[in-house]
This record gives structure tokens, sequence and C-alpha cells, in this order.
């Protein structure tokens, strides 16, 4: 059997064509290689825990803030409904106490009248800007101022304070205007007496 | 440069990588931690505007307590006419109810100066001319079984016999706004 030259030659000699080994530093890389496979698990292991727990603690404050969100919308709701019914209070207080009964006003000076005394003419306006205002015009049938004092007192029994008078005095006639503003310290504006059922 | 730079050169590549890799990881895990505590101070501020709402909304009921009261007292008297037509209805059954003598009556809708909830008003102008007792009686009966209306001017004058009296009275139904 014969052996071409060439293979001799090979088990003789080196192998032509082999690399060098790498240098130190380089030797490295295959362990750092390992190193870095072992430090990523870990390390995005331990950044997804963290991960899914932020996750979660988002969710639980986003809903959180929402539920409370929708809470405050609801007070501010109640708010808005509620100064709308203050409003409407104030508006129905305001007609209440521009319409207080004028009969027992005008019974209370029918009353007052004495024996030689006559009511000739008696008007009681309320002032359209302001009708909790009384203008009253009264003309009496009598000669004598003593008359309408009494009037005027029977008047402030029934809490009505006259202001801006001015009366005349004629042949057997005395005329008197004045503006009524009602007044009872012991009232609460708010709270007037409640109506009786129709 | 030989084929062992090269392998050595790819596993260093794959080392770049891998370390990028835990890098976005990390990245999305801080991005999250700051939505997180994001929504942590989102959540704190929606309970701060709770508590401020909610003070003022119990500061508004205490202050309103009696304006509320008021209002549930009275709303449903105002509610009861609400409309032209039934205002001059009732006024007419009113003036029928009473056997007085009516000289005259006639009915007007009104504006309301400065009341938003009440911004319209039935005027009834009605002369009566009676017995001054059942016309006071009358008048008196009116503004009792009527809460809510006002009389707006009234003007009394000698009637035509001696317990008589002309009685000129314009009476204002509240018409409430729905």
């Amino acid at each position: 059997m014969q052996i071409s030259g060439r293979k001799i030659d090979d088990f003789k000699f080196d192998r032509k064509g082999i690399t060098p080994p790498l240098p130190i530093l380089l030797r490295l890389v295959p362990l750092l290689f390992y190193c870095s496979i072992a430090v990523t698990i870990i390390l995005s292991v331990i950044y997804l825990i963290e991960y899914r727990l932020s996750v979660q603690k988002r969710d639980s404050h986003t809903a959180q803030a929402e539920s409370l969100a929708a809470e405050t919308q609801e007070a501010l709701k109640h708010c808005t409904g509620l100064e709308s019914q203050i409003k409407i209070a104030t508006d129905i207080e305001s007609w209440v106490s521009g319409s207080r009964p004028l009969q027992p006003l005008i019974v209370e000076i029918a009353r007052s009248m004495g024996p030689r005394a006559t009511i000739v003419d008696l008007r009681l306006d309320r002032d359209p800007n302001a009708p909790a205002q009384l203008k009253l015009a009264i003309k009496l049938g009598t000669d004598s101022t003593k008359q309408l004092d009494f009037t005027l007192e029977k008047i402030a029994g029934q809490k009505y304070r006259a202001f801006s008078p001015q009366q005349t005095l004629g042949r057997n006639e005395l005329d008197y205007i004045a503006t009524l503003v009602w007044q009872d310290p012991s009232a609460r504006s708010v709270q007037p007496s409640p109506p009786n059922e129709q | 440069m030989n084929s062992k730079h090269l392998a050595c050169g790819i596993v260093a590549l794959f080392i770049v990588l891998l370390v990028q890799a835990t890098m976005w990881v990390q990245k999305a895990s801080a991005a999250m931690q700051k939505e997180a505590a994001n929504a942590q101070s989102s959540e704190k501020t929606a309970s701060e505007a709770l508590g401020q709402g909610r003070v003022q909304l119990a500061d508004l009921r205490r202050q309103s307590a009696n304006l509320i009261t008021f209002l549930k007292t009275w709303q449903p008297y105002f509610q009861t006419l609400d409309n032209p037509q039934s205002a001059e209805i009732n006024f007419t059954m009113k003036v029928k109810e009473s056997n007085l003598v009516n000289l005259s009556q006639r009915f007007e809708p009104v504006d309301v100066k400065g009341n938003a909830s009440v911004p319209k008003a039935m005027r009834a102008i009605l002369i009566f001319e009676d017995d001054y007792v059942r016309l006071l009686n009358w008048l008196g009966q009116i503004e009792a079984s009527m809460p809510t209306v006002r009389v707006s001017s009234t003007h009394f004058t000698k009637g035509t016999r001696a317990n008589d009296l002309r009685m000129e009275v314009a009476i204002d139904q509240p018409l409430i706004k729905k």
C-alpha cells in the first residue's frame, strides 16, 4: 500500500494554518458571556417583578383616583343643586316677605276710628321695586290730629314703621301720606310663619 | 484577524445585546414605577379635592339649612298654581264663592322685577261694593287661604249705602318658573 508523500509530510511536521491562541484578555470573553447571561436573567427577573408590582400599584391608584374624582363630581353636583335651591328659596322668601297680609293692618286702621272720625279714602300700594314697603295714603274725616296719632299707634302695633310722613290738615279733612315698612326685630327673615292649608 | 477573533467579537456582541436587554427591562420597570408614583400623586390630589368638595358641601348645607326648610315649606304652595289659566280660574271661583257685589274683574299678566324664580304673576284687579265687614273678612280669608298671593294695591272709598265700602284691590298670584 502506498501512502502519498503529502500525508506523510503532515505527520512529520506541524500543521500549517493553525491560528495562534487568543491573548489572555480576550480569553475572558466567553467567561464574561456566561456571567452576563446569569446576571441578565437575575436582573431581568427582579425588574420584571418590580414592573408587575408597579403595574398593580398604578392600576390600584388609578382606580382609587377615578373613584374619588367621581365622588368629588357628585359632591360638586350636590353643591350646584343646593345653590340652585338656595336661589329659589331666596326668591321665594323675597316674594313672601313682600306679600305680608294687609287685611290685619286695614282692620286695625278701621278700628282705630273714633266716634267723630271717618275714613274718607284709604289707599295702600306696594312699591313695585320694594314690595315689602307700603305706600299709605289716608284721608280722614276729622278736624283733629289726635285721631291720626291714635291711628298711627295702631299701625305701629302691627309692627309697621312710618317713614317720610306728610300730613295736610284741611277743613274737616286730614290727609296723611307715608311709607310703611314692616319691622319686627324678633322675627327671622328666612323663617316666616308657614302658610295655612289651602 | 482570524476566526477566533471573529468568534470573540460575536460573543462580545451577544454580551452587549444581553446588557441592552437588561437595560431595556430596567427602563420599562422604572417607567412603570414613575407611572405608579404619578397615579399615587393623582390619587392624593383627587382625595384633597374630594375633601374640599365635602367641606364646601357641608358648609353650604349648614348655612342654607333654614332656607331649605323654608323652601320645603313654601314651594308646594307655589307649585299649586303655576299657569295663568288656572290662576285666573281660581280667582274667578273665589269671587263667585264670595257672594259679594262684584262691579268688575279683570286679569292681566305682570312681570315681577328682580325675581328669577317667580318671573311672572297673574294680577286680578277686582272692584267690589258691599258691606265693609264682609269685604274685609273676604280679603282676610283670601290672604289666609291663598298664602302665596300678594295684595299689591287696595283702595277703599265710601259706598253708596251706609255700611258699604267700595274696595278696589289688585291681587297677584305668583307663577313660579318651571
